[in-house]
């Protein structure tokens, strides 16, 4: 008898089961999902090509599609000059992040040493403070060493932010080279440094490309940093500049999209061009 | 640029285990000492052995005994806690594996993935800077010997596990070096690969004649490639001789039980002398067998005590008499119950007791020829090649009877 009644809920079960793994559910789901996602995006965009008064109307789409906030935000208010800025400043900080992020991870990955793991795991703490704790003695320093208003300050913030990351990632990647790699290359005639020229660093570099470019993407979003040094063009990055249409009394809408869409550009292309790299740096493994 | 030394022509046969050879490889007292967090762990203790020029060495042992830990210290890749490591004359204490001279092949094989099989043989060439005509002919001439020369456009990932293995192989012979160390290079073969290649490795080592050590858990690996096994056991050297030796006239217990398949029976045996001469009996709940004299002789000669002696026999020095031609004398003859019968091809392995109700753990094996009618449940009357059994004292281990 509960036999019976029990093999029926099971069927039930299954029912609904396939019911939800029908394409058409997944599908819904899906479009949900990347319309929750990119209906800002494109917002943004429309709205860019408006003039800042045609904001208020009541259209989604720009009566007479206008580039005039680009060149009110770039040339205007040269804001050109903070994407200048944002490539030198992420540029920079990329290279010194993989520079001191490669071998970090490679020397946790491979040697023992005293208090090896409480090293680690200090690295990564430091990332666990809300950076805005931080905000405050960062500007204090930076007041200190003159370094307030130049790219050389937030190159410094963004390697604190964002080495730990890559240390760990790089870590994680030469964890998954087995040690007879690094072995092999000794015994056929390789110093510990050749070793991880020649032979593991070719093997890594889908990790590094991923680290690479994680970096940059981070670097060139980051804002509290950048905002909390910068109050000129010197140093000022493009999501600085972004922010800095809201006035006193009114938002600059359309100028402030464009220099968002500005902003979003060479992230947008990077992630396309790149994205399988983004993808094992964020799983973190090496296999396919 | 190379700091390859040239092996001496004059060398003998290695074959025949004459003494005159050169020693190219002496452990002297090496000793290898880990710490762990439940304090030392001694992984390899006081391992002396000479290894001479042209020689195979296979060290074998059970997973843990020290074999690979002493390997890696031959390669550089371990430090010794102490001892010395003397190669091709010259005390490799503290150097770098690169500069010691030898060359390795790992059990992952650890090809360069990202290398051709052509980079991969070449490394070792490219890396001290060879002139790049030598690097290709020693290439050609390597991959022709191990028959890999179509595919020395491949990568690694695109081989065959047999395949990979010969590139690792070809990777450590380019470069001639004074000494090759094997870190069980076979076992991620399936079964049939690895006998091939094993029968390869032994033509191999006929052609190319370099002192190879070589580390196995496999005994039939162990007793097949090598010129000399030497038996390791919680990080000691049990004993280091020629195979058959080794497999006759096992040094201790350890190497008794270890070597050979299926494994030697051993049984608690107390002596009892013989009135009639000097000859002894040996007694236990299963058999009264009489020691032939010279194993007899050595017995007496041992001044320990006899309270904890064990009798080893293989399990292939032992007939069933039934079915045998010849006659065998009472004193080597003892009956059996038979409690499992496993035909295996040529031979037929029987599990004894020593009776019906007997314990498992009292059960032991024997291996006789398939034409045995034993059935499970009979009883029947088995003969022992009492030349080839040994006694051992429980407590040391020691084989008395060598």
């Amino acid at each position: 008898m509960s036999g019976r009644t029990g093999l029926d809920r099971y069927r039930r079960e299954q029912r609904l089961g396939d019911a939800l793994e029908s394409p058409y559910v997944v599908h819904l789901v899906l479009f949900l999902a990347v319309l929750f996602i990119v209906a800002p995006l494109v917002w943004e965009l429309l709205t860019s090509l408006k003039t800042n008064d045609a904001v208020y109307n009541f259209n989604y789409f720009p009566r007479n599609p206008t580039l005039e906030s680009y060149y009110i935000a770039l040339f205007e208010r040269g804001y050109w000059r903070a994407v200048v800025n944002s490539i030198i400043i992420s540029s920079a900080s990329t290279v010194v992040v993989m520079l001191l992020g490669v071998p970090a991870g490679y020397a946790f990955s491979r040697y023992r040493f005293p208090f090896d793991n409480l090293v680690f795991v200090f690295i990564l703490f430091t990332r666990l403070f809300p950076p805005i704790g931080l905000v405050v003695p960062y500007y204090r320093i930076m007041t200190e060493f003159g370094l307030l208003n130049t790219k050389l300050g937030i190159v410094i913030a963004n390697v604190y932010l964002w080495l730990p990351l890559v240390v760990y990632i790089m870590r994680n990647f030469f964890i998954t080279i087995p040690h007879d790699l690094d072995e092999a290359a000794l015994v056929d005639g390789c110093t510990k440094i050749q070793a991880f020229r020649h032979v593991i660093l070719p093997v890594v570099m889908p990790g590094i490309a991923a680290g690479t470019i994680l970096t940059f993407l981070y670097s060139w979003r980051e804002f509290l940093f950048a905002f909390t040094v910068s109050t000129d063009l010197n140093s000022m990055t493009i999501p600085v500049s972004t922010f800095l249409f809201v006035g006193d009394t009114s938002v600059q809408w359309a100028s402030m999209a464009a220099a968002a869409v500005v902003a979003t550009i060479p992230s947008a292309l990077v992630v396309f061009f790149f994205q399988r790299y983004i993808v094992v740096g964020l799983t973190g493994g090496l296999k396919g | 640029m190379s700091d390859s030394v040239q092996g001496d022509d004059s060398r003998l046969d290695e074959r025949t285990g004459d003494q005159t050879r050169e020693v190219s490889l002496e452990l002297d007292g090496l000793t290898k000492v880990f710490q762990d967090d439940e304090g030392d762990v001694v992984a390899v203790d006081d391992v002396s052995m000479d290894i001479y020029d042209g020689e195979f060495v296979v060290l074998v042992g059970p997973s843990g005994c020290g074999k690979t830990t002493t390997l890696r210290m031959i390669a550089g890749l371990e430090d010794p806690t102490d001892g010395r490591i003397v190669l091709g004359g010259r005390d490799v204490a503290g150097l770098e594996p690169r500069e010691r001279d030898v060359a390795m092949v790992f059990q992952n094989y650890a090809l360069y993935p990202h290398k051709t099989v052509a980079e991969n043989l070449e490394f070792p060439l490219q890396i001290r800077h060879y002139p790049s005509d030598e690097r290709k002919s020693q290439v050609e001439s390597v991959s022709e010997l191990l028959g890999i020369s179509d595919l020395l456009d491949r990568r690694p990932g695109d081989l065959s596990g047999g395949q990979q293995q010969r590139v690792a192989l070809g990777r450590a012979i380019i470069r001639d070096p004074e000494v090759f160390l094997f870190d069980e290079p076979l076992s991620n073969l399936d079964a049939k690969l690895r006998i091939e290649m094993r029968t390869e490795l032994n033509k191999l080592h006929d052609r190319v004649g370099k002192t190879s050590v070589y580390v196995t858990h496999d005994q039939e690996e162990a007793m097949t490639l090598s010129d000399r096994v030497a038996v390791m056991n919680d990080g000691e050297l049990q004993q280091i001789a020629p195979p058959q030796t080794v497999y006759d006239r096992p040094a201790n217990l350890f190497v008794a039980s270890f070597i050979g398949e299926p494994p030697m029976n051993f049984f608690d045996v107390e002596l009892s002398p013989v009135q009639s001469d000097a000859g002894l009996r040996i007694v236990s709940d299963v058999f009264d067998l009489l020691l032939p004299e010279a194993m007899a002789r050595k017995l007496d000669s041992w001044d320990g005590s006899t309270d904890n002696l064990v009798f080893g026999v293989r399990p292939e020095d032992v007939t069933d008499t039934t079915v045998a031609d010849e006659t065998f004398p009472p004193e080597t003859t003892f009956d059996a119950y038979v409690a499992v019968v496993e035909p295996i091809g040529a031979d037929k392995d029987l599990t004894l007791a020593p009776d019906a109700d007997a314990p498992e753990e009292r059960e032991f094996t024997v291996r006789v020829d398939a034409d045995t009618e034993a059935r499970e449940g009979d009883v029947i009357t088995l003969a022992v090649d009492m030349a080839k059994t040994h006694v051992f004292d429980d407590e040391t281990g020691t084989n008395l009877t060598l």
